[in-house]
This record gives structure tokens, sequence and C-alpha cells, in this order.
């Protein structure tokens, strides 16, 4: 009998401490979500009040419209560009500053410092940079007689998503660097001085020890990154507005677009369950790979 | 005793149930209208300027309130759209407009048609009688708005410039194409444009379809009656890229947005820029002497085009559909296009608008904008930047990225534009 109690008692409780976060998470995540896929099949402009179902008409106009080929190839330029720049560089600076011992914290936060600036503002600053006539970067190529290095960062079509990346991942690559170097500290230094025993150089330790000793950070890492990657848009917003001639458009920058500019919300909402349905497959089939590799 | 308690008591129930009555009159008469803009009251200028408006308004109209609402954006980010579907928003919106705009609220029945008010209160003679015409031709007849400013983009050069090198302002598109040549032999980058993420480019582009086509076929081809695939228009296309080749526009000023090419302006390292009255703003924050500064509409070559200023309206006021209170919306539009309250705002030291109608004997703060404000008498060609609906806006400003990077021929730009403004056009 007093065992019945407790379990009532268990279960009120458990329902008191989870209800409200499961009310917050249904309200403002569950419900958006599912409204979207609602969305997806209605002609929705946003300003008709009655939405008309159309079945799958909104995937079969995107399937026909030409700018979401091309957006969905510069999306997944920039995703690659993310993980590698992103990623790489949270890694590097990791293994960097792990061997420092006193300037370990100031390194540690220093770096991490872009972080926490709000994207739309390094969007800002960093259009400032590639300015070609007043950027700080041409200019500086002119300092160093580099002239001849000088490129239209922006302007330049093949160019101007590596540019923009750049910027997005000098803002990201710092969260990233966190988990590395929490991952670093988890290796047993032990590992490192047999390597070193048996005669093993720098990049041979880094190739043996270091890379399977973060493997599962490394996977959360990428993962991370490729979810980030997908969400990429503040930055390409506030410095190209997907230009020049679309040469930066993303899918998120597409889906705003119709959404607002185009009014055209069923259409844009069938784009966000692309959206959704390719960062679900791309972080399966990675986990997967990363698995299949044990 | 008794008796005088009694009359006492009467007489104070008299008092107070007088007193309830001419309370709940005045509860009653109360009225408080909520007014969407305008944008800039941040300013403390222009603050003390509108909070002097409405307390005149409110003199004017006693138990009435005027509350501003600050707005949180446009028809073109749906932000004017949300307001007047919310049970909180304005009886009355000043606004960037433009028929791709007011279109979107008017067909979403969002805004009360005004062609009536415009009967009964004389509104057709506070409107320069071209801009009358212009708004009586958008919506078959019925009219949704009332300018509150207009927008007029031609261009702007250096006079001290002009007269230290001896270059003459020029009568021709020829003569100014040779003029842009004397500009890059003298170390000038002779034309800037700021297309990265604003309208910077359409002020070109529409300023080049002006000269190329006139402003009757711009205007079909804006009200889609005409397609972006018209040789004239392509022609104009053509002439960003001849721009290009000739050198008069660097392909890297595709990066650049208004500020940027606005600083290669006021700093003097280019010799000309297209723009509206709004860059004496500009200017006067970046410290150009605006006394230097001088405007022309674009030259036309003899029996070509027509040499306009483009741009059309800028702001207007519109009547949410949702305010119970049509009456007070119309009489603060009623007093807000008054000539005593243009005047007093066109005279304000912060004004830099073009208002929508002549006002005799004017006096603008700087001789820019007189010369400005004079070539808005004369009538202006179309900006299609607020002309054309939304993505259409959207192909347009990327095919001028295009053309000025060198990214697309004139006629696949065209033709992108026209694939937008047939898919507008479907119900």
């Amino acid at each position: 009998m007093r065992t019945t109690t407790g379990t009532k008692a268990d279960a009120v409780s458990s329902i008191l401490f989870i209800g409200p976060a499961l009310l917050i998470y249904g309200l403002f995540t569950l419900f958006p979500a599912l409204d979207t896929l609602r969305l997806s099949a209605t002609d929705a402009t946003g300003l008709n009040s009655q939405a008309n179902f159309v079945g799958l008409a909104n995937f079969g106009a995107l399937a026909a419209d030409a700018t979401v080929g091309r957006v969905l190839l510069q999306t997944a330029q920039w995703l690659v560009l993310h993980v590698v720049l992103a990623g790489g560089a949270g890694l590097a600076f990791a293994v960097a500053i792990a061997s420092l011992a006193r300037t370990h914290v100031f390194f540690r936060t220093a770096f991490f410092l872009p972080h926490v600036v709000s994207l739309a503002v390094v969007g800002v600053i960093w259009a400032k940079i590639y300015d070609p006539y007043f950027g700080l970067l041409n200019g500086a190529l002119d300092a160093f007689g580099l002239g001849m290095l000088k490129l239209g960062w922006l302007s330049d079509p093949a160019l101007v998503i590596f540019s923009v990346n750049v910027a997005s991942s000098w803002q990201g690559f710092g969260i990233y660097m966190l988990l590395f170097v929490a991952g670093l500290q988890n290796i047993d230094n032990s590992l490192y001085e047999a390597a070193e025993i048996d005669g093993a150089g720098v990049w041979q330790r880094f190739r043996h020890v270091t890379i399977p000793g973060l493997r599962e950070v490394m996977t959360f890492v990428v993962s991370l990154a490729l979810i980030n990657g997908l969400k990429g848009f503040a930055t390409i917003w506030v410095m190209t507005q997907g230009g020049p001639f679309y040469r930066s458009e993303l899918l998120t920058t597409y889906i705003v677009k119709l959404a607002f500019q185009f009014q055209e919300q069923g259409r844009a909402a069938a784009l966000c369950v692309v959206l959704c349905a390719l960062a679900m497959a791309i972080t399966v089939a990675f986990n997967r790979w990363r698995e299949s590799l044990r | 005793m008794l008796k005088f308690m009694t009359a006492a008591r009467a007489a104070a129930s008299g008092l107070l149930a007088a007193a309830m009555v001419l309370f709940l009159a005045e509860a009653a008469a109360a009225q408080t209208l909520r007014m969407w803009g305008p944008e800039q009251l941040n300013d403390p200028e222009i603050a003390k300027l509108w909070n002097e408006i409405k307390a005149d308004f409110e003199k004017r109209n006693p138990g009435v309130t005027v509350q501003y609402m600050q707005p949180t954006g446009t028809i073109s980010n749906g932000a004017v759209q949300a307001a007047i579907q919310s049970d909180a928003g304005p009886d009355v919106l000043l606004t960037n407009s433009g028929i791709g705009r007011v279109g979107v609220v008017a067909n979403a029945k969002l805004v009360q048609p005004l062609g009536a008010a415009y009967e009964k209160r004389g509104w057709k003679d506070r409107l320069h009688p071209w801009l009358y015409a212009e708004l009586k031709r958008q919506f078959d007849g019925e009219i949704y708005e009332f300018p509150d400013g207009l927008d007029v983009i031609g261009l702007w050069y250096h006079k001290d410039v002009m007269t230290q090198k001896g270059w003459q302002v020029p009568q021709t598109y020829a003569q100014l194409l040779a003029l842009f040549d004397e500009a890059r032999k003298a170390g000038l980058q002779p034309l800037v444009v700021g297309p990265r993420n604003n309208a910077s480019g359409g002020h070109l582009f529409g300023n080049l379809m002006q000269v190329t086509a006139g402003r009757d076929k711009v205007g079909e081809v804006v009200a889609g009656k005409r397609p972006w695939t018209d040789p004239a228009i392509v022609a104009s296309a053509q002439r960003v890229i001849d721009l290009v080749e000739r050198g008069a526009l660097a392909k890297d000023m595709v990066a650049l947005d208004l500020d940027a090419a606005a600083r290669l302006f006021f700093t003097k390292r280019a010799a000309f820029m297209f723009a509206g009255p709004w860059f004496t703003s500009n200017a006067r924050r970046a410290g150009y002497d605006l006394d230097k500064a001088g405007f022309m509409p674009l030259p036309v070559d003899p029996g070509q085009g027509e040499s306009l200023p483009t741009g059309g309206v800028g702001w207007s006021w519109m009547v949410s559909a949702k305010s119970k209170q049509t009456d007070l919306a119309l009489r603060w539009i009623d007093y807000i296009v008054s000539q005593e309250v243009m005047v007093k705002r066109a005279t304000h030291a912060s004004n830099w608008m073009v208002f929508p109608q002549a006002l005799p004997g004017l006096q603008p703060s700087t001789p820019i904008l007189k010369t400005i404000f004079d070539s808005a008498n004369k009538g202006v060609g179309y900006n299609p930047s607020v002309y054309i609906p939304g993505n259409v806006v959207e192909a347009y400003l990327q095919a001028i990225t295009g053309l000025v990077g060198g990214q697309v021929n004139a006629k696949d730009a065209m033709a992108g534009i026209q694939v937008q403004a047939e898919r507008a056009a479907r119900p």
C-alpha cells in the first residue's frame, strides 16, 4: 500500500518537475515545428487568413525552382567550409594552447571571445574588413607590398561564399575549441610519454594519440558544426543578402526571402521541411559512418 | 435644520450625479488615435517637431490623444501587416510606400480605400497634378494612400571638383560618358554605386531605364503591361555593362553598400553618384559641405528617353482597415497634409523630404535641396524598386549586381526579372 502511494507520489512529482519544461518545449519547439509542417501543405501567403490545402504542390514548385538547386549546392559548399574552417580552427587552436602552462587560460579566453559577439555585428565588421576601397584586408596587402594579392572578397562570385564563411567561422570556432580542449584534457598523458619513448615525432603523436583520443569529441563537434552550418544565415544576410547575383544564397536566406519578401509562406515552410530533413539525414548518416569505423 | 440637511444632501447628490454624467460624457468623448510612425522619433530634433505637431492637433481636437507607435519595420518585411492584423494595431500609418508595397496591403484589404475622402476633402488639390494622375492610374481609379514624401533620385556631383578641373555639367549622355573618361584619367572613380544590400543599384538602373526607354515605357514595365525583356529595357541593362567595360563603373563595387559608396563620394574619390534628397542627411553626418554639391537628372542623347529624375512616392499615409476611428484618422491626414503643417515640416532644420505638393515661397535649408525640389515640380520618372512586388524587387536588385559584376548578360538578366514578374502576376 505504501509502495503504491509512493509510486503515485513519485509520478506526480515527476510530472510537476517535467511539466514546465515539457510545456515550454511543446509551445516553442514542437508546436511551431508541427505548424510549419501544416503550412508546407497550404498556399499560405501571410496575408490570406484562410490558407487552402494544396497537398505536395509546394514541394513540386520547389523542385521546379531553378534557384533551389543552386541554393542547395551553395549550402553544401557552405557546410563543408564551416566544418573545415571553424572545426579545423577549433582543433588547431585547442592543440596549440594545450601545451601552454601559464598562458593557457588567457589564450583560451581570448580565442573564445569572438563567439560572444553577435553574428550580425560580425557581419558588419567583416564587411568593412573586406571593403575593396577602405577595407583593412586589401589595405594591409597594399601596405606590405602585396597589392597583387588584393581580391574582390565579396564581389568575386567564386570567392564570396568562402569570404563570408571565414567571418562566420571566426565567430564560431571558439565553442569547438573549448570542446576539443576538454577532450584533450581527458587523454592520458602516459600515452604521449610512451609514444615519445618509442620515438614518435610531433606529427606521429598527433596522428596516433591525439586524433584517436578525440574520436568522441570529434563526432560531436562535426555533428554540431554540420547543424550550425545548415543554420548559417546572419553573416550572409548582413554581408551580401545572397548576392552578387545569388552566388551566396543559402537555404536559410532563401527561406526568409520566400516567406517575407515573396509572401509565399507555404513554399517557405516546405523549404523549412526540406532543411529539417537534410539536417536529420546528414547527422544520422555521419553518425552511422562514424559507428562503422569502430 | 432637518430641512437644511435634506436639501444639502439632495444638492450634493445632484452635484455628484452631474459630475458623474460629465465624467462619463468626457470618457465617452476621449479618443486615442494610434499612429504608426514616424520612424526617426529617436532623433531629438525630429521628436520635438512631431511632438509639437501632436500637441497642436490635440489642441484643435479636444478629447483626442495622439499616440505614436515606433515602427518595427515596413510593408516589405511584413511588420506593417502584422501590426494591422493585431488587435492593438494603429489607426493611421506613415510608412514606406510605392505601388509595390501599397498593393500588398490594399489587395489583402488591410488598408481602407481613400478615393471618397479624396473627393470629399479636396485632397486632390493638395498633390502635384502629375502625382494625383499617377495614383489614380494604379488601382483602377481607387486610391489607398496619401503621399507624404517623394523620392527624387538623380546624379550628385561635386561642383568644386568640376570647377577645379574645368569640367562642364554634361547636357547629353554622350557628354557624360566623355566626362567619366576625364574623371578616370584624373584618378577618380567616375561613378560609384553601392548595390550590396540595398537599393543603390536600383537608383542607378532606374535612371538608366528612364533615359533609355522613357517614362511611359518604364511605367508599363513596372505595371506588368510590358515585359522586362522589351528591347528598350534590355538596352538599359546593356548600358550598365557598357559603363563597366568603359571603366566608368568598377566591377568590385558590387561589394559596396550605400554607406561604403557614399564614403567614396564624400571623400571626393568618386565624381558622381545616384542618390535622392535623403543623401543630404548622409552628407551632414559625413561632414560634407552641401554647398559644394550639385544635382542633375541623368542627361539624354537627342531622340532618346527623357531626362527626368526617378523616384515617386516614398512614404505615405494609410488608414488601417481595422480602425474603428476612421473619421478621426482622416481628420489627422487632413491636418498633416495641410499647407500649414507641410510648410512647418518643410522649413524645419532636419527636413530633407520632397513634399507631394508645391509649397510656394519655400526656402529649403540648402541650395541642393532647392535644386532637387525644383526638379520634382517638373515630375519624376519611375524608381522600379518601389513599384514592383517583393519577389520582382529581389530579382531586379540581384540582376543589377550580376550586370555590374559581369556575371550575366543584359538579355538573361532581364529574362530573370520577367520570370519573377510573371510569378507575381499569377493569382
